[in-house]
């Protein structure tokens, strides 16, 4: 009985985990095309709903009943597994997220360290849509994205160990609480060194301007998504967002505090305890979704040597003599 | 004079980056500048040049056309066909006048050419046609484009810049158009607004080649 109810309550949680996702990628999407719009002058969707709020149904619908084409000289049968290995890998990694105390589906020990090989196993899908397409815009978009991901990935994890360093551990939990007593409540003003870099990785960890390569719709016409269409496509695309929100969420638990407040803060003012962890973990995921948007209104594309030069030669080593600096630290002075 | 900052400390500091970050971020907060057109309709400014029209006379009812062949002579396009009866007065009578819309740079040389005020390029610009012939405009076509025009104008009267351009010498004008007057418009509520439908193709008679 008691483990019915164990399960049962596992299962409640991650249904709405799973459904609240979705109804945030689909506001997401919302979010960008207003946030672009206005930062372009425009003014973005408008028709669909009180000034364009239910255009993602509208979108969803769209894409539901469009027509589904499969080349014929595709592998079949990876063409059709691509896009469930991006979602799959995609959706397993918000297992370990805790969006408020105690708030993880998951509470994996290594919970930094799953977010990552769920990430690196986002890339086979891609890479296997790319390859199975048997198109070269599609496979040429694959093979970027390999490079591309491998290379930040790099960057990316070592900048994380100066927090894991800080924080002694690699449950994210346990980084969050790790922060209360830091200046400003974060691992941000600390850690600025790494959490620059890890910005910056974030941003082609997920393919997202200035790094979106993978799709670079000037040169490779969708890059891997190319010759997908309808559902297939959206699921890649429900991928690409969920995978910008886990990053947001990385940033916003490793880095500014995640569901917690600074201690001084609570001290100061003890009502801001009453207020739900939730709360203020979406703040901080959403101000770092809104800066997404913001640098992609901005910035134009690099050149793929650029982007390789980028990831090897300044943020690789300037990860490392971060972490290096952080133990040394952390070894002698503390 | 101000040292400048080195260039690998504003690499450093992504200085481009942040100012362009600034810029984006201050556009957001500025009011967008999208017209929604078919709800939010824009007035044209005096001196645009958009559909042909012969300005209906008040007086006869008819066109002010005296088939003098001045517009379809300084047309760069060719696009103006004319033809013509002479009387026994040597007086002219205008048998078929016909623009093709579509041959039509809208230079504004006929307008500005026509010694009596009689073609003119309006300020409508809705008109588009499923046919190319639904742009090939006829005597009546150009007399319903007027009024079509002169319906919707929310001024009492029509003057076409045009008619007397900015300093031409208006003593070298034609007499007509020394003393053109805004032409009164109005109001007909039976000629339709911008964006109805336009007759279609072959109510007017059908173009026919090497006509000049």
């Amino acid at each position: 009985m008691e483990l019915l109810l164990t399960i049962g309550k596992s299962v409640l949680f991650v249904a709405v985990v799973f459904a609240v996702t979705l109804l945030h990628v689909a506001y997401a999407t919302y979010f960008e095309r207003k946030v672009i719009g206005r930062m372009q002058g425009r003014i973005g969707p408008v028709e669909v709903g009180f000034r364009g709020l239910l255009q993602p149904f509208a979108d969803m619908v769209k894409s539901l009943f469009k027509e589904d084409i499969i080349p014929n000289e595709a592998d079949r049968p990876l063409f059709f597994l691509a896009p469930v290995i991006v979602v799959a890998s995609v959706m397993t990694s918000l297992a370990v997220i805790p969006f408020f105390n105690n708030g993880s589906i998951a509470n994996l020990n290594v919970g930094v360290l799953f977010i990552f090989a769920m990430a690196s196993l986002a890339v086979y899908g891609i890479i296997v849509a790319g390859w199975s397409s048997n198109s070269k815009y599609a496979f040429l978009g694959g093979v970027r994205s390999a490079a591309q991901v491998i290379s930040y990935e790099i960057a990316m994890g070592i900048s994380l160990a100066g927090v894991f360093l800080m924080a002694g551990s690699l449950n994210l939990s346990d980084i969050v609480l790790a922060q209360r007593e830091q200046p400003m409540g974060m691992f941000a003003v600390v850690q600025v060194v790494g959490f620059v870099v890890f910005v910056i990785s974030a941003f082609a960890e997920t393919n997202r301007t200035p790094f979106d390569l993978p799709e670079a719709e000037t040169e490779l016409v969708a890059g891997y998504l190319t010759e997908y269409s309808g559902f297939r496509y959206a699921l890649f695309f429900l991928a690409e967002y969920i995978s910008m929100y886990i990053m947001a969420a990385l940033v916003a638990l490793c880095y500014l505090g995640g569901w917690a407040l600074p201690g001084f803060l609570t001290r100061a003012l003890p009502f801001l305890e009453l207020v739900p962890g939730i709360v203020w973990f979406l703040l901080k995921v959403y101000a770092f979704m809104f800066f997404y948007f913001w640098v992609r209104a901005t910035l134009p594309r690099y050149r793929f040597d650029q982007l390789m030069a980028i990831g090897w030669k300044i943020l690789i080593p300037v990860a490392v003599l971060n972490m290096v600096i952080t133990a040394g630290v952390k070894r002698w002075l503390m | 004079m101000r040292r400048r900052v080195p260039d690998f400390v504003r690499k450093i500091l992504f200085v481009e980056i942040l100012k362009g970050l600034a810029l984006t971020f201050r556009t957001m907060l500025k009011p967008p500048v999208t017209r929604q057109y078919p709800r939010e309709r824009r007035d044209p400014k005096p001196g645009f040049r958009g559909q042909h029209a012969f300005v209906r006379n008040p007086e006869t009812n008819r066109e002010k056309c005296v088939a003098c062949q001045k517009c379809a002579t300084v047309c760069p396009s060719r696009c103006i066909s004319i033809r013509y009866e002479t009387d026994e007065h040597g007086v002219r009578h205008l048998t078929k006048y016909e623009i093709d819309a579509l041959r039509c740079i809208f230079c504004g040389y006929c307008e500005s050419v026509c010694p009596v005020c009689a073609i003119v390029l309006t300020e409508t610009y809705e008109y588009a046609s499923y046919s190319r012939e639904g742009f090939v405009y006829d005597r009546e076509r150009l007399l319903h484009n007027w009024d079509r025009f002169a319906a919707q104008l929310k001024r009492p009267a029509y003057f076409n810049m045009f008619w007397r351009p900015a300093g031409a010498d208006v003593k070298r004008l034609a007499v007509v158009r020394r003393l053109q007057q805004p032409v009164p418009v109005r109001q007909t509520p039976d000629a339709g607004i911008a964006g109805t439908r336009e007759p279609r193709a072959g109510q007017g008679q059908a173009p026919t080649q090497g006509d000049r």
